[in-house]
């Protein structure tokens, strides 16, 4: 059940603000609220990088003014994928390490070559090391080992 | 020496790389690959390795005397399907053993692709892929390691040798690569024209009964249920106190009689 973001499903901008409150308020990282049908999930990342801003929501349109500097604290997100991120390419299981007693290939802050194995994926026993896409900075791990992923989801932001 | 891959006689469409030890033989069919240098049916085989491994980096006791292999794959397909390739192997080596173990020998398969001997693990395949750092899947990695000689005696799940299991002169690895090559290339081109469900079939009559209690380790918890199914994806279906679960990784093991039905996950 993917989240429905049809027409009908009219943006309750309150609702988000609520939601994004009561989350600073429990230091949750995640709240998902789901009524008649439809579903809204509002999260942030609470290790987010002093170093790497968020990219905002909307891309700035072009010759307009420059994009703001994000609102810290809660994002809405609707599965957003953050510029930059490299995302799941299968339903699987995530392993940041060769093995649960080594440390992890990539961590925030580090230079990574086109090519370098950034995570391992499992799907169906099969182990599946994710390369990385092109040359750059890892800014944003957002998976943990051992996690359950779906297709599509950001793993990691490479900058 | 005459080396043992001289008399070795294999199917056409394998290309052997034999070496006497070698760290890894998936190792060395990925550099392989990398190389550009190991088409489809490549198969790299080690008299030893010496930083055998199975899957999250566990070591795989590699002594000489049995059998490590690596068959280089590139299916017509994507990684989901390929890894249906782990069942065929696994299909094959039952039908080797069939031949090669005494008629009273029990072999069974354990989900997903582990081969049992009267109980015991005498066989594991790791499966990994090639990608390209655009994404495209170049090769499937089957890593093959079946105890004939020598099995270990500290594994979470039981193992055993061939050996130890039957009576008679030593096997020697290429005596079972052999033979193991050929069904194997049986039950891919059966996979290539028919798909899984041919796979599917033969395994569960080698496998888990319905209702059969399981439990599954999984990365971050533990499942316990009654096996249900084998889906027609590969995927094991699991019966818990919640629900029927469909699992796609997780070391299976079995649930002891006296263990609480049903007991939730951990």
């Amino acid at each position: 059940m993917a989240d429905d973001q049809s027409h009908d499903f009219g943006f309750d901008e309150e609702l988000v603000r609520r939601l994004s409150h009561l989350l600073k308020e429990t230091d949750l990282s995640e709240i998902e609220y789901e009524t008649g049908g439809h579903r809204i999930r509002v999260a942030r990342q609470i290790n987010v990088q002093a170093t790497a801003p968020a990219a905002p929501a909307q891309p700035a349109p072009a010759g307009g003014e420059p994009a703001s500097a994000p609102k810290p604290g809660p994002e809405a997100t609707a599965e957003q994928v953050p510029p930059g991120a490299v995302t799941s390419p299968m339903v699987g299981t995530v392993y940041v390490g060769p093995d649960p007693n080594s440390a992890p290939f990539v961590q925030v802050g580090d230079q990574v070559s086109e090519g370098q194995t950034l995570l391992i994926i499992e799907a169906m026993k099969v182990m599946n090391p994710m390369p990385a896409p092109r040359a750059g900075t890892v800014t944003q791990i957002m998976i943990s080992d051992g996690q359950p992923v779906e297709f599509g989801e950001p793993l990691l932001v490479l900058e | 020496m005459t080396h043992p891959a001289r008399t070795l006689d294999l199917p056409p469409a394998y290309r052997l790389r034999a070496h006497d030890a070698l760290p890894s033989t998936n190792d060395e069919a990925r550099r392989l690959v990398r190389a550009q240098d190991a088409g489809h049916g490549t198969l790299v085989w080690a008299q030893e390795q010496t930083a055998g491994r199975g899957r999250r980096g566990r070591s795989w006791t590699s002594p000489r005397g049995n059998l490590y292999v690596t068959a280089v794959l590139r299916p017509n397909c994507g990684i989901g399907e390929a890894a249906q390739l782990g069942f065929a192997a696994a299909l094959a080596l039952v039908d080797v053993l069939g031949d090669l173990m005494p008629q009273q020998t029990q072999v069974r398969l354990k989900w997903p692709n582990d081969v049992l001997v009267n109980g015991r693990k005498v066989a594991g395949i790791l499966l990994e892929t090639v990608v390209d750092s655009d994404g495209t899947f170049q090769a499937l990695l089957l890593g093959l390691g079946v105890n004939i000689a020598e099995a270990p005696s500290d594994t979470a799940f039981p193992a055993t040798a061939l050996q130890w299991e039957r009576a008679g002169r030593a096997i020697r690895p290429e005596e079972l690569l052999a033979p193991w090559a050929e069904h194997f290339l049986v039950w891919t081109n059966r996979w290539e024209q028919d798909g899984f469900a041919p796979l599917r079939r033969r395994w569960l009559t080698h496998a888990h009964r319905p209702g059969q209690r399981l439990r599954v380790r999984l990365p971050n918890r533990e499942v316990h249920g009654s096996f249900h199914d084998m889906d027609d994806r590969g995927g094991l279906l699991i019966d818990t106190n919640r629900g029927r679960e469909r699992l796609s990784v997780g070391d299976v093991f079995f649930a002891e009689p006296g263990a609480a039905p049903g007991s939730g996950q951990g």
